[in-house]
């Protein structure tokens, strides 16, 4: 046996399990969702892009999801700089209010928000209270449901990547800048916020592409008036079943994220040589 | 010398700090609150406290069997995803394939794949191809997306070590097995580690895959909570979900004393 085989072995059974299990189901999806009783046709894709229903709830999906991505990055930039300048426990305290969110199931937290937002529920009954709205007020199936029940949980995916690269800046940058004569908040204006760009690009796009392809949230808080196109896979998969148009809106679903992801792949891709 | 930071934003920055953990831990702490209720509705804060919700769960055979599926698939992914993960880490980081680099993307590339554009094609493959689910299904559909996790951990592990310690290993006379067995794997064994925690937690929370790829003897927790959800929840939901939050809080724990948490979130 020579290395070559040594690591053919080691890594087989990973690309026997990828091929079997990831690339082959992905393959049997596109070709579905080009199949139609007399040979391949563009018919799902056409329904999809003419019918305006299905195109709002595209649009609801790409809206909702730059604004959760735009909340969460607003937030999840000034949380993982103060974490970088606390003190070793402070520090802990906050990984563990942040991880251990993350490292619970979507299912749970989106129940919290349910409780949390229903109508009888704390959220809205404090903002009767304080006079800021109606009595009829309601914050269940509403699109500010989704954004809120999203932000809280995709806020740890951005606050984790902007916090990795946050760690590995040379703190004298700043105090160099300090020194210079800077104030406080033009360190990090010109300093710390351009370091910190491919992180927080990083964490952007690990929200937007979780966002866009999320259902679970976006349809308990939502409710089934409110679609986004994950929340119309799943109905199209289970309610209706109509498994061509289910792989087709999957296969505009995935063209849509790569369109987001494929110039930062090549923009980071080239800086890096 | 400059003042660090101005005292109304040290101020402000607080208030920040306590208003972002209140947002991330409320769905939590409302959880836990629900399942210590009394009353039939759920309700938050709770009328009057009873863990009559937890007697109800545990005497409940829909949410017991779905436990113990979950519990058995979690485990075996945490050991396919560590076993084929770390062996496919191993190989990638010796660059003596001739296509490692590509090899390397292809083990990542289920971390950029959305879930539910993965769980349709799993779907309609095994459906078309195999027939109904089997549990097997899941938990290999399940490795699949923790594989990644297991990869990366054991790689970042591997890039830390010393490339001469197999090297010396040969000259002095052990065979390929024993290089594996006793050189190249112990210096894996914290990225294995990690990667098998991530595993774990993955496929226990997963909810995606598992109600694409559901059958009426094949229901996982996420599943059965995601059904209560949709049609009538009680307490008990709340009970169950604190079961799991309490899990979780486990794991974090048991992370933090073996590898250090600072570390683990920076993975």
């Amino acid at each position: 046996m020579n290395d070559r085989t040594e690591n053919l072995l080691l890594a087989l059974p990973g690309i026997l399990l990828l091929g079997l299990a990831f690339f082959l189901p992905i393959a049997q999806m596109l070709m579905l969702s080009i199949s139609g009783p007399d040979g391949p046709t563009l018919a799902h894709f056409a329904r999809f892009l003419s019918d305006p229903y299905y195109l709002n709830i595209l649009w609801r999906t790409v809206r909702l999801s730059l604004l959760i991505t735009v909340i969460c990055a607003l937030i999840g930039f000034p949380l993982a700089y103060i974490m970088t300048k606390v003190g070793p426990t402070a520090r802990l305290w906050l990984v563990v209010i942040v991880i251990l969110p993350l490292m619970t199931s979507v299912v749970v937290r989106t129940f919290g928000w349910m409780v949390l937002l229903s109508r009888s529920g704390m959220i809205p009954e404090i903002l009767r209270d304080m006079g800021l709205v109606g009595r009829s007020f309601a914050l269940m199936q509403t699109e500010a449901a989704i954004v809120i029940g999203m932000v809280q949980v995709l806020l740890p995916f951005m606050t984790l990547s902007i916090l990795g690269v946050l760690t590995r800046i040379d703190g004298r940058l700043e105090e160099a800048a300090r020194t210079m004569g800077c104030s406080f908040l033009q360190t990090i204006r010109t300093v710390v916020l351009p370091l910190a760009l491919p992180g927080i690009v990083a964490g952007s796009l690990l929200c937007f592409t979780l966002s866009a392809s999320s259902f679970v949230t976006p349809n308990l808080l939502g409710g089934t008036r409110i679609q986004v196109l994950a929340a119309s896979i799943y109905k199209s998969v289970t309610a209706t079943p109509d498994w061509p148009f289910a792989a087709a809106q999957a296969v505009i679903l995935f063209v849509g994220i790569l369109l987001v992801l494929v110039p930062y792949i090549k923009l980071t891709g080239t800086r890096h040589g | 010398m400059v003042r660090a930071v101005p005292g109304w934003l040290r101020i402000a920055g607080y208030v920040f700090v306590v208003l972002t953990a209140l947002i991330l831990l409320a769905p939590l702490i409302v959880v836990v609150g629900v399942s210590l209720s009394e009353s039939q509705f759920i309700a938050f804060p709770p009328n009057g406290l009873s863990l009559r919700w937890y007697q109800e769960v545990l005497s409940s055979n829909a949410y017991l069997n779905a436990g113990w599926i979950s519990i058995q698939i979690a485990l075996m992914v945490t050991l396919l995803a560590t076993l084929i993960g770390g062996a496919a880490a191993i190989a990638i980081h010796r660059r003596q394939l001739p296509f490692s680099d590509l090899l390397a993307t292809v083990f990542l590339s289920p971390l950029v794949l959305p879930t539910i554009i993965y769980a349709i094609g799993m779907l309609m493959f095994w459906s078309s191809v195999f027939g109904p689910v089997s549990p097997l299904v899941l938990a290999l559909s399940h490795t699949v997306i923790a594989l990644p996790y297991v990869v990366r951990t054991t790689l970042a592990v591997l890039e830390e070590s010393d490339p001469y310690l197999e090297e010396a290993a040969r000259t002095m006379g052990a065979n390929r097995l024993q290089r594996l067995w006793f050189v190249v794997v112990p210096q894996c064994i914290p990225g294995l580690a990690a990667g098998a925690f991530f595993a774990f937690n993955i496929s226990f929370d997963e909810a995606v895959l598992s109600l694409f790829l559901r059958g009426p003897t094949l229901t996982t927790l996420p599943v059965q909570i995601y059904g209560q959800l949709e049609f009538s929840p009680d307490p008990s939901v709340a009970a169950v979900s604190t079961i799991m939050i309490a899990l979780t809080i486990v794991l974090i724990f048991v992370i933090d004393r073996m590898l250090g948490l600072t570390r683990f979130a920076s993975a």
